[in-house]
């Protein structure tokens, strides 16, 4: 990877407010997690005390704990709480690693890799989830399958293109080597039955995948 | 009439699952905390008297002497007056009738993984995890197009004894190595099955609210 890219972690929908969860782009693990405020941020998922992963913890209002003992982290990756000392005055150089991280066209976005400044954030039209779908399948076999359908665009982490269902925005993660998750959108005012059929569309395209990779 | 006697191991994930269920319908359960790792009590005299097979858990009713995890979760939840995990709607039993059999025809692989993984037992590890995963992505699937459907559970809109019989398998998956990143359907499901009035947790699952 070469400069700053935005990779899709989540559809925004599938990180409510107060909860976390794990995830990893090209090996690199990453928590997202959701404020009680509504807002989304991308951390490097490793507590700086003991190295456990911050995303088996949980989420108080808009700081994040970590499971093991505690340790307390607020918007900014500062450590604010420390339970076993409780009448600590925590320093302000304990830090958890940040990415840049945003939320548009119905998916949380990190900025990669760790530590670069992003300079423009995407915009993408309003988008309606259809769902997160994790492929055993290489990043090349999955780009090529996508770039079957009709009118198919790849573009940074983005892929558009039109299945028999109507138009798809997806998001294209590259989780470690023969791993991707897609997380797919379609165009707002689709109904239940049109998101089911988009959801077939998804696991057949998963089938033939994983197929490739077994032949 | 004296309550229901579980003979218990709390690492167990089938003895937890009976403990769920009682919590979760308000059914009151006698425990006899048994000495299964690593004093393998179960596989006493005693024991083998009462359940030939040396499993746990094994519940006592009256006269009963259950010790199939599935035949007891059902008789757990059938004590329950409002029977609010087995609703009478046909259909809706139907549908966990099949996820009952799911579970204790193809969930197993779990129960397996999680075992070798803390117990040292013998066996394949990395196989059991992968079929393991490959069980939750059936999970994870449904689950996706159930809440397409508006339908926040299983077998329908409410909690039944199908999602507390599939719950303990997906949260304790990480004690095998297994993560929750790939079944974000699943993780929002498990949320709303930990918001069950009762709900009880065991070592490996959180608690955190």
């Amino acid at each position: 990877m070469t400069g700053t890219q935005w990779v899709p972690l989540a559809l925004a929908r599938d990180i409510a407010p107060g909860t976390s969860a794990g995830t990893m782009v090209e090996d690199a693990e990453i928590v997202v997690w959701r404020d009680t405020d509504g807002r989304a941020h991308a951390w490097e998922d490793r507590c700086p005390h003991r190295g456990m992963k911050l995303s088996f913890g949980f989420v108080r209002g808009d700081h994040i704990a970590c499971l093991y003992h505690g340790w307390e982290f607020d918007e900014g990756g500062i450590c604010r709480k420390i339970p076993a000392h409780p009448d600590l005055e925590v320093p302000g150089s304990i830090c958890a690693a940040r990415y840049g991280c945003t939320e548009t066209g119905g998916m949380i976005w990190a900025a990669l890799p760790l530590g670069t400044d992003p300079i423009e954030v995407p915009a993408l039209p309003d988008a309606v989830p259809v769902r997160s779908i994790t492929l055993e399948a290489g990043l090349i076999t999955v780009a090529d399958m996508l770039l079957n359908e009709e009118n198919a665009v790849i573009e940074g982490a983005l892929a558009t293109l039109d299945c028999a269902h109507g138009p798809l925005a997806i998001g294209v993660q590259p989780i470690r080597p023969g791993t991707v998750a897609l997380h797919i959108t379609t165009r707002p005012g689709a109904s239940a039955e049109t998101l089911l059929a988009i959801c077939d569309w998804a696991e057949t395209l998963r089938r033939a995948a994983e197929k490739e990779i077994a032949a | 009439m004296s309550a229901p006697l579980l003979h218990n191991y709390d690492l167990d994930e089938d003895c937890y699952r009976a403990r769920l269920v009682a919590a979760c319908t308000g059914v009151a359960l006698d425990l006899r905390n048994v000495d299964m790792f690593p004093g393998a009590e179960h596989r006493s005299d005693a024991y083998m008297r009462l359940n030939p097979l040396g499993t746990l858990p094994i519940l006592q009713d009256e006269t009963l002497v259950l010790t199939q995890p599935e035949a007891i979760l059902r008789r757990l939840a059938a004590l329950d007056p409002e029977r609010r995990l087995l609703p009478e709607d046909e259909v809706i039993a139907a549908r966990i009738d099949d996820w009952l059999a799911f579970w204790a025809q193809h969930l197993a692989v779990a129960k397996a993984a999680r075992e070798i993984a803390l117990m040292a037992t013998p066996g394949d590890l990395a196989a059991l995890s992968a079929r393991t995963a490959r069980m939750l992505r059936v999970m994870e699937d449904h689950m996706t197009h159930q809440t397409i459907r508006g339908l926040g559970f299983f077998a329908g809109p409410e909690l039944t004894l199908a999602d507390l019989a599939l719950f303990p398998a997906f949260a304790l998956s990480r004690d095998h190595g297994l993560d929750h990143d790939a079944f974000p359907a699943l993780r929002l499901w498990a949320r709303r099955v930990r918001l069950t009035p009762g709900f009880i947790t065991m070592p490996g699952i959180p608690d955190y609210h």
